[in-house]
């Protein structure tokens, strides 16, 4: 049988190709899951150590809006949230909102807590984990947050800074308040 | 059809594959990037130091804190380098940071790096140094965000040689002698 030696080519250079580009897949590292684990769209539970040296349980918070954020001191745009956050802990905190901060940081427990207090933070500030990350999708980049409703589930998640407004909306939404309410307060718009 | 048809479709069709698996690697690539454009050969004496200049591109879109990030928690830009034995590197020197503002906080000042910079180090051969070329090695270490978001702290690489090579020595003419002669009285 004669063969053709363009197929001949035709194959050699699909197979070379191939080879490529298993090598390729095979040398990069595997990477990390975007997609959040949930189990009937609840948000993964987790346990960390809190700035205080508590060790607190998201599943502790059942019953309470919780707005989950991670965060780094080396962030700026967190930085800019974190007053708003703060404000916002203050105006629904009686309507059974928790703001949690999960620092992902390299810095010492000690520098973060000098940065939340500087910040003036009001609510918990937990010690980051990878695996923890992991869980939420890896937190491949800062700020991210999560609203959890009063039943555990996870309801909405906004990737990057987003607006003042955006974030008080969720917020409304995960406390199953009316978007239209405004609720006068000290807030400085 | 004609082989010499068949050869040239088979050509397109094997660059469309590489082209749209390259364009695949690029879509999977996540997050900011800096680059060392390929440095310069430089050539440095025995017992002699030359600067090297190490030439980084942020990526377009992102910025990285300077060297002297406007605010303490801010994690600067720093080069690392672990020279080979008989080679010294010192006397780093950092461009100063573009004075920036950002979608995220437009009444802060930070100071970055954007689009292409360039860090300067000094490299020192020692006299005991042989001639020849030597790898020196080392990282960046930084972190960028762009106008919403921070990624975590990041470390590339770095790799670049010197040539280390022997002291010019300057031949005298013998014909020529260094020293002044008083005219001869006739």
């Amino acid at each position: 049988m004669k063969r053709d030696p363009v197929i001949i080519l035709i194959v050699a250079m699909m197979v070379s190709l191939m080879l490529v580009f298993a090598l390729n897949v095979v040398r990069r590292p595997p990477k990390k899951t975007t997609a959040i684990q949930t189990k009937n769209g609840e948000a993964p539970d987790f346990t960390l150590q809190s700035l205080d040296g508590k060790t607190i349980k998201l599943s502790d918070f059942r019953g309470k809006a919780v707005v989950l954020n991670f965060w780094a001191t080396w962030c700026e745009p967190c930085k800019v949230e974190m007053p708003w956050f703060v404000e916002f802990q203050k105006q629904y905190g009686s309507d059974g909102l928790q703001f949690l901060g999960v620092a992902m940081d390299d810095a010492s427990p000690k520098e973060i807590s000098g940065f939340a207090t500087d910040m003036g933070v009001n609510y918990p500030i937990l010690l980051g984990k990878e695996a923890v990350g992991d869980e939420y999708g890896g937190v491949q980049f800062l700020p991210e947050t999560f609203y959890i409703d009063r039943d555990g589930k996870l309801v909405d998640r906004a990737f990057g800074l987003r607006g003042r407004g955006e974030i008080e909306t969720n917020i409304k939404k995960i406390l199953g308040l009316n978007p239209a309410t405004t609720k006068t307060s000290q807030l400085t718009q | 059809m004609k082989p010499q048809l068949r050869f040239s479709i088979a050509s397109i069709a094997f660059a469309l594959l590489v082209l749209s698996c390259a364009a695949q690697e690029v879509a999977t690539q996540k997050g900011p990037t800096v680059r060392l454009a390929p440095p310069a050969l430089t050539s440095i004496t025995q017992g002699k130091s030359m600067p090297v200049e190490l030439q980084f591109r942020v990526e377009n879109g992102f910025h990285i804190n300077s060297n002297q990030p406007s605010e303490k928690y801010l994690i600067p830009t720093a080069l690392t380098l672990d020279p080979p034995t008989d080679l010294v590197v010192g006397g780093t020197t950092y461009p100063p940071g573009k004075e920036a503002a950002f979608a995220f906080a437009p009444d802060e000042k930070l100071s970055v790096y954007t689009g292409d910079f360039t860090v300067t180090t000094n490299v020192r051969a020692m006299t005991s140094v042989l001639p020849g070329k030597y790898e020196i090695r080392g990282r960046l270490k930084y972190q960028a965000c762009d106008n919403a978001q921070c990624y975590p702290p990041k470390t590339l690489p770095i790799q670049f040689e010197v040539k280390v090579v022997k002291p010019t020595v300057i031949k005298k003419n013998p014909a020529q002698s260094p020293h002044e002669h008083p005219p001869t009285s006739q």
